[in-house]
């Protein structure tokens, strides 16, 4: 691998919210200053940023919005539907400006301003930290996108959780991902990254039918994953190592040269 | 401008721990010259192989690595052969023997099953060793694990006792596959650091010094791993998301709070 190649795998492996730490430390490995490594990492970090739904907000406004490859326009340009206009976006700096008037048109305009609202209430009401969503036209249909972060580097923990989504009109379906990635670094490092494939039949294409079933669909999950935590714990976890020796005592290693290997010791063997 | 090998440590506890092993190789074709450095301080999911001479499994590591031989604790011996491998005063490989076995009982009282082994080496003051203990799940669940211990200890020689050092690693890693989860990854290394003083009366005073610091440590972060990974994980997933609706949630705090401030006022 080449450096920029090795230095492109970091950044895709950059957990949330450390994106610049991790840059940092590339440039020290190679020795360069600060303006060198973000040139060298640019279209890593571009890459990055869109495939994490990184947020921003627009100069003057209050809610975060959305850098995707859904709503990219070239030439460093997104669109934002809900304020219905387009941004620059400085992938280094994670600085919007140069807000121009964007209208959102075509077919699927009426569904997408709905959508809006409705999708909108459902972040509201679920995603409580730095929470942002977009609904964007595509080929397809529409694009649906969420993304709520937590970060707690004080507390060495960081997570994200992105939702995309397309709705198809002509199928009536929606189909997607679900992606929870959640990073503790304290005397360590653990990592959770869990991704889940979502297709669905919808009941009723309107507006609040979409909404209504993305909001199925993430409780579902979410709670199936709750699940999941404590099935992991109960079971690969504790026939990894117990606790205790099946005779709920320590071992005793004043007798441990008397032990024979294989001998009935304690719990007993297995083998 | 700081130093690379601090940057190279920074990095890979950020990183994803799942891919250690990438990550520690693609560092080294970064930074050549920190190859030595990384391999000695950063634990990898410990290799198996099979003693020639006694069939048994035994684990691979830094510590046990001649250059490209490693030695069997069972027979003593390299493999691939080495005329001038090097081994354990006689002294200090009795002690590793005796070690091994009760080391081996242990993981069979623990762990139920998996590989362990224990590497002694001389110092000037003492000798150091390190105990690696290395478990996975069966393959057939789709809840799956791999467990790996990695304690590197000193042992420095003091009037009738001895001052221990131990560094423990624990590398957790796990996965999930359903069809109603997708996949769920949960992996990852923790590290405690311990010292104390102990009452040394013999060579076997070590080996249960040591086996007792190991079995307390081991105990503390399997605890630790549970809180972090069932616990901390989960609460981070549910503070990123909430399953009930916020507006019922701030209702419930809301009124729960009126509820606390009547209590205190009476």
């Amino acid at each position: 691998m080449s450096a920029d190649q090795t230095a492109a795998s970091f950044i895709e492996n950059a957990p949330p919210g450390e994106l610049a730490e991790v840059i940092n430390d590339i440039g020290s490995l190679l020795d360069l200053d600060k303006l060198s490594i973000q040139e060298k990492v640019a279209p890593a970090v571009e890459k990055y940023n869109k495939e994490q739904f990184v947020t921003t907000k627009l100069p003057g406004g209050s809610d975060l919005v959305i850098v995707s490859s859904y709503n990219d326009l070239g030439d460093g340009r997104f669109f934002d539907s809900e304020s219905s206009s387009s941004f620059a976006y400085d992938h280094s700096t994670q600085k919007a400006s140069d807000v121009q008037s964007h209208p959102i048109d075509g077919e699927h305009a009426g569904t997408i301003k709905t959508l809006l609202r409705d999708v909108g209430n459902h972040v509201k009401e679920h995603f409580p930290s730095l929470p942002a969503y977009g609904v964007y036209p595509t080929d397809e249909g529409i694009a649906i996108l969420i993304v709520g972060n937590k970060y707690s580097p004080s507390n060495y923990w960081n997570g994200r959780w992105r939702s995309t989504y397309i709705y198809k009109p002509s199928t009536s379906t929606l189909t997607g991902t679900i992606a929870v990635d959640v990073h503790y670094y304290e005397d360590g490092n653990v990592r959770l990254v869990t991704q889940k494939r979502v297709n669905e039949n919808l009941r009723s294409s309107t507006a609040s039918g979409i909404a209504t079933a993305i909001g199925n669909v993430e409780k579902k999950y979410q709670e199936e994953l709750n699940k999941a935590f404590g099935a992991l714990s109960e079971g690969a976890f504790k026939s990894l190592r117990r606790q205790l020796p099946v005779t709920r005592q320590k071992m005793d290693w004043q007798k441990a040269s008397a032990y024979k290997i294989g001998q009935d010791i304690g719990g007993g063997s297995r083998r | 401008m700081t130093d690379p090998f601090d940057s190279a440590l920074d990095l890979l506890r950020r990183l994803n721990p799942k891919h250690i092993t990438k990550n520690l190789n693609a560092l080294i074709g970064l930074v050549p010259d920190l190859t030595e450095d990384l391999l000695s301080s950063v634990d990898q999911p410990l290799q198996i192989s099979k003693c020639k001479k006694s069939g048994r499994e035994y684990l691979l590591c830094d510590y046990n690595r001649d250059g490209d031989s490693y030695r069997s604790p069972w027979s003593n011996e390299f493999d691939p052969p080495l005329s001038d491998g090097t081994v354990p005063s006689e002294k200090v490989r009795k002690m590793e023997i005796a070690a091994n076995q009760a080391f081996d009982v242990y993981r069979e009282l623990y762990y139920e099953g998996g590989v362990s082994s224990v590497y002694f080496w001389n110092l000037d003051d003492g000798f150091a060793g390190v105990v690696l203990l290395k478990k996975s799940s069966a393959a057939t669940s789709k809840n799956t694990g791999t467990w790996d211990s990695i304690h590197v200890f000193e042992a420095l020689d003091r009037p009738r006792q001895a001052h221990y050092k131990l560094t423990s690693t624990v590398i957790l890693n796990m996965e999930n596959t359903s069809d109603v989860i997708g996949t769920m990854d949960l992996s990852g290394n923790m590290t405690r650091q311990i010292e104390a003083d102990l009452p040394v009366e013999d060579d076997n005073s070590h080996i249960v010094n040591i086996g007792r610091l190991v079995e307390d440590m081991e105990l503390k972060m399997r605890n630790l791993l549970q809180e972090v990974y069932f616990g901390k994980a989960k609460d981070v997933v549910n503070d990123l998301r909430s399953v009930s609706n916020l507006t019922e949630v701030n209702r419930e705090r809301a009124a729960h709070s009126d509820v606390m401030s009547a209590m205190l006022r009476r």
